[in-house]
């Protein structure tokens, strides 16, 4: 990589530079003439006489040679501006076109980095250089050449008119040139390393900020927060220190700058009139020169701050660049290669050594020979080296001395679209995107865009223009909204195929059963699939006549009817007998909806709930004032929970007083009404509903659906011909509320509901609904375990030649018993290789070795 | 029923009897209340036990499985409380209860119950009191029951 800033912008904007170059000189002319016009306006043109004066051969008169003088000046108003937008755009996009070709540069040049390359440095380094700390590259970019060029253009044309004028006065401008170009160099010289400090300084930040966010449990854990308060206040303290440095020499450079400038005038006066005195030179030609002189401030300025300004961007480019080039790393093509070598072939290590920088992460001399197409266990404690050499088969890490061959290929030569299709490779530590479940499990196949998104008109366009832009920064111009799940590599023939293989890996790893429950959890789009929607809504009919039959069923729901009063869901579902069509709506939330509050303002039940609310509210206060906090009963039974209850007490007794005022704020109004929305009368028996007031609800629901459901968007009617979106797919199934009245009714309900799925054959398509469930980030919404299956699917789903898994399924229950044959079974045929620290596992692979300390400590008796 | 009807039940409770109003208003809020029908199962013999049942009307078959099979040795009705010895010591269930009808029952969990007893010594104290003369009572009986057999 380019070490120096320049190397780089030159490298790769030569031609741009030039062109910028060349329009700042064109409009250098354009600015003197606008400059010269108004005085010839005054002066020839309102003031002047001789008219008719001759122009191009065209006879003009006072006025209109004023006209035509003013026309030229709007003219070249227009063009010199025009210009001056034109080559800052420029000057913008070309610095944010290096900008980009620069962090697509660091980003990829992180991925060539050798795996243990990475214990060195760590995450929270790496992404400020690469965001925050080239940043201000891309604003110098654009004024690297030019300004210099133009700046000192303009100071050598006013220095040689001095000169013209007496070379003596010339001396005495530049005078001060030689103190000035040897003094603030050497002070600049400490500025730029104390901004290198800086920015490594602030990079110790961003560490130490990320470790504490990464490893919080453990701060709270051993109360170490007073710990990281004072070493991040030390590392600020050192950034303030710095700081203040920089201000300093900064400062005092202008100081120097200023006092100098300022001083030539000096000499101008003394010298310049001592020869005017004498006679040797005009008063004139001496104003003149004073006059060029303070022209000479405005380049001379810019320049400096040009010099400040590369010397601060150099030393920023070059303390980011410097930790993106180690001696080892990966050629590119080892990534953008995109032919497949077949591995056919057995797994040999010949004589490998490798060290991964610590003790235990070494293996010494070892070889080893895994037959094609065999199940075979490499048996070894954590430390022996076990993850080594599954790693060095895997081609993920290159030996230091020795070779790793399949087939006879090298492994260290080939490129990462052969080992990474060629080979799975599953290792202890797995990593789940933050995505979908579907991402994740078809993440080992999506290596290149295969099948083109089609597009028209605008987004044609764009995608066009993206292409254009991505090679002119020399980023790849993959299409991300491509189709890139390999079919043919997977072995199956379409997307609806390899849905249905995932299925059998799910089930195959025991994941199936966690996959049909997020399903069930999930909600879904009725408008992407219309047929699912209808089985669901079958399902739903269906299962409505089995409990309408059955009176044992019966028992347990409340369906819901338009008619009656569910009392088994909260006061809110029964009186909109309506859902937020956001379902991240809380309760909290739903009175202060506009269309709510217009609602229960106009039907008046606005204060009916707030009563019902403030009941509630006082038995709260009531039950629990005598209750410690800690006790937990409130936490579990009530619908308030500890930190509410004081507030709710105050709500209680400010309407209970007699004094109307201040009376109750409209948020606390809001509070008593939401209290009440959360009502479910058959678990909560406060008693506050009676038949009239049930009966009310149920009408109101008329009027709240032809008032706000039909209007608005906001909500959507619950309808039982209808799929609601907002609702799981499980409540969608059960159009009703399993009774909170009766033992174990949901669990008993979700069974019916279970056979019934089964029945219809929906099982699939709710699966498939569970592809799409959000894993959170890092996959923190699955546990240790699902992570680690939904990894092993990914693995297996590859349908790659050979397949290696390090420390996974290593138990001796009977379930991880099951998964090895299983896996055995379905990568009969191929190379198996299966790491494990577990002894007792090795018997039921067909052959093993087992590693100690980096050796081979006991082949297998063959 | 609200919460004032079933602490009227609560009331006549023997073990509850000396307990002041707003603490079984309490305990009632904190109990799930929940509908059995004739046939259905309270609890089975042998499962571990995680609440205690407060019959609020119905009655319910106490069955204790023997060798010759299910074999009822009593019944219990309104405002008794069984399943209680479950809840304050970890022992499986002892008997099976079955609805003989409809029935209306008060169930409290052990985790609360246990937190009720912490929160006001005096409700534990009495049902201390209670324990204790059932258990004067069932060895009295006991001993009834020895010297009845030596004869």
């Amino acid at each position: 990589m380019e070490k120096s800033l320049f190397k780089f912008i030159w490298k790769f904007s030569s031609r741009h530079q030039v062109f910028i170059l060349l329009v700042t000189v064109i409009s250098y002319p354009i600015t003197y003439i606008l400059l010269e016009l108004p005085k010839l306006i005054v002066n020839d043109a309102v003031q002047g006489d001789g008219f008719p004066r001759e122009v191009f051969t065209f006879e003009f008169d006072q006025i209109s040679y004023l006209v035509l003088l003013c026309m030229t000046f709007l003219g070249l108003v227009i063009v010199s501006n025009g210009l001056k937008l034109y080559i800052n755009v420029f000057k913008g996009r070309l610095g944010e076109r290096m900008l980009r070709r620069l962090r697509f540069e660091l980003f990829q040049r992180v991925l060539r980095f050798r795996l243990p390359h990475f214990r060195k440095i760590s995450s929270g380094e790496i992404i400020p250089m690469i965001t925050s700390e080239v940043e201000d590259v891309g604003g110098f970019i654009g004024e690297a050449f030019a300004l210099p060029a133009y700046q000192g253009g303009m100071l050598v044309v006013q220095l040689g008119f001095i000169f013209m004028q007496d070379p003596l006065l010339g001396l005495a401008a530049i005078s001060s040139y030689p103190v000035q170009g040897y003094i603030i160099p050497k002070l600049q010289r400490k500025v730029v390393l104390l901004s290198r400090k800086r920015v490594k300084n602030v990079r110790l930040i961003a560490d130490k900020v990320g470790e504490s966010i990464s490893g919080v449990p453990e701060i709270h854990a051993n109360d170490a927060s007073a710990w990281h308060f004072a070493d991040v206040s030390d590392r600020l303290y050192e950034n303030f220190k710095i700081r203040y440095e920089i201000f300093n020499r900064k400062y005092f450079i202008k100081f120097i700058n200023n006092f100098m400038n300022q001083l030539t005038p000096f000499f101008f006066y003394l010298i310049g009139g001592y020869l005017v005195i004498e006679g040797n030179l005009t008063i004139g030609a001496l104003l003149a020169v004073i006059a060029a002189y303070k022209d000479l401030a405005g380049p001379w300025k810019e320049l400096l701050a040009y010099y400040q300004m590369t010397a601060d961007v150099s030393v920023k480019y070059q303390t980011v660049v410097e930790n993106f080039d180690p001696a080892d790393i990966y050629p590119v093509e080892r990534l953008t290669a995109d032919d497949v070598t077949s591995l056919k072939g057995d797994i040999v290590l010949n004589n490998v050594t490798f060290s991964g920088g610590a003790a235990g992460q070494e293996v010494f001399d070892l070889s080893l020979t895994v037959p094609e197409g065999q199940n075979y266990a490499v048996v070894g404690p954590d430390g022996s080296g076990r993850s080594e050499v599954l790693q060095l088969a895997a081609g993920l890490v290159s030996p230091g001395s020795g070779q790793v061959s399949i087939g006879g290929q090298d492994l260290d030569k080939l490129s990462e679209s052969t080992l990474g299709r060629e080979i799975a490779y599953v290792g202890g530590a797995v990593h789940i995107w933050t995505g979908t479940i579907r991402d994740n499990m078809y993440y080992g196949l999506r290596h290149r865009p295969l099948i083109e998104q089609e597009r028209e008109g605008d987004e044609l366009r764009d995608y066009k223009r993206r292409l254009s832009e991505a090679k002119e920064t020399k980023n790849p111009t993959f299409d991300l909204a491509a189709d890139w799940d390999d079919y043919t590599a997977a072995g199956v023939e379409s997307a609806d195929t390899l849905d249905r293989r995932a299925l059998e890996m799910l089930a195959a790893v025991n994941l199936d059963a966690d996959i049909y429950r997020l399903g069930l959890q999930s909600r879904f789009d009725p408008t992407l699939d219309d047929a699912f929607a209808e089985r669901i809504l079958g399902v739903r009919v269906t299962l409505a006549d089995r409990i309408a039959a059955d009176p044992q069923l019966a028992g347990l729901v409340e369906l819901w009817d338009v008619k009656t009063f569910n009392a088994s869901a909260s006061l809110s579902e029964n009186l909109f007998f309506a859902v937020p069509t956001d379902p991240e709506i809380t309760m909290e939330q739903v009175p202060d909806l506009p269309e709510v509050r217009t609602f229960l303002k106009d039907t008046g039940l606005n204060s009916k709930l707030q009563d019902i609310g403030l009941k509630i509210a006082e038995t709260m206060v009531e039950l629990f004032a005598n209750v410690s906090g800690d006790s937990g009963l409130l936490g579990t039974y009530s619908f308030i929970t500890q930190d509410d209850l004081p507030e709710f007490d105050r709500i209680v007794r400010v309407a209970k007083s007699a004094s109307q005022r201040p009376g109750l704020s409209d948020a606390d109004k809001s509070r008593l009404v939401a209290l009440a929305f959360k009502l479910v009368p058959a678990r909560h028996r406060l008693g506050v509903m009676d038949d009239a007031l049930r009966a009310e609800i149920c009408e109101a629901r008329k009027e709240f659906h032809s008032k706000v459901v039909n209007k608005s968007s906001a909500f959507v009617a619950i309808d039982p011909t209808v799929y609601l979106p907002p609702l799981t797919i499980e409540d969608n199934l059960l159009f009703g509320r399993a009774r909170v009245d009766r033992r174990d009714a949901r669990q008993r309900i979700d069974h019916v509901i279970r056979s019934m799925v089964a029945e219809t054959g929906l099982r699939e398509p709710i699966m498939f609904a569970g592809f799409d469930y959000h894993v959170g980030v890092s996959g923190s919404r699955l546990s240790a375990s699902q992570r680690r299956r939904l990894a092993l699917v990914r693995g297996l789903l590859k349908n790659a030649r050979i397949t290696i898994l390090d420390d996974i399924a290593t138990g001796l229950n009977e379930e991880d018993r099951a998964l090895r044959a299983t896996l055995r079974e379905i990568l009969s045929g191929r190379t198996f290789l299966f790491g494990t620290p577990n002894a007792a596992l090795a018997e039921e692979f067909v052959d093993h070795i087992v590693l100690d300390q980096g050796r081979i400590a006991k082949e297998s008796a063959e | 029923m609200s919460l004032e009807t079933e602490v009227e039940a609560l009331r006549r409770v023997p073990l509850f009897r000396g307990i002041d109003e707003t603490k079984l208003r309490l305990l009632a809020f904190i109990s799930d209340r929940m509908e059995y029908k004739a046939g259905e199962r309270l609890c089975t013999q042998g499962e571990e036990g995680d609440s205690a049942f407060i019959i609020l009307t119905g009655q319910a078959d106490v069955k204790v499985n023997t060798p010759e099979g299910d074999k009822t040795v009593a019944q219990v009705g309104e405002h008794s409380i069984v399943g209680e010895i479950a809840i304050l010591c970890d022992v499986p269930r002892t008997a099976t209860l079955i609805a003989v009808g409809d029935m209306d029952v008060l169930t409290v969990s052990k985790d609360d119950f246990l937190k009720l007893l912490k929160e006001f010594p005096d409700m534990s104290l009495e049902v201390m009191r209670t324990l204790a003369m059932r258990l004067e009572r069932t060895t009295r009986d006991l001993a009834a029951a020895r010297t009845g057999a030596a004869a």
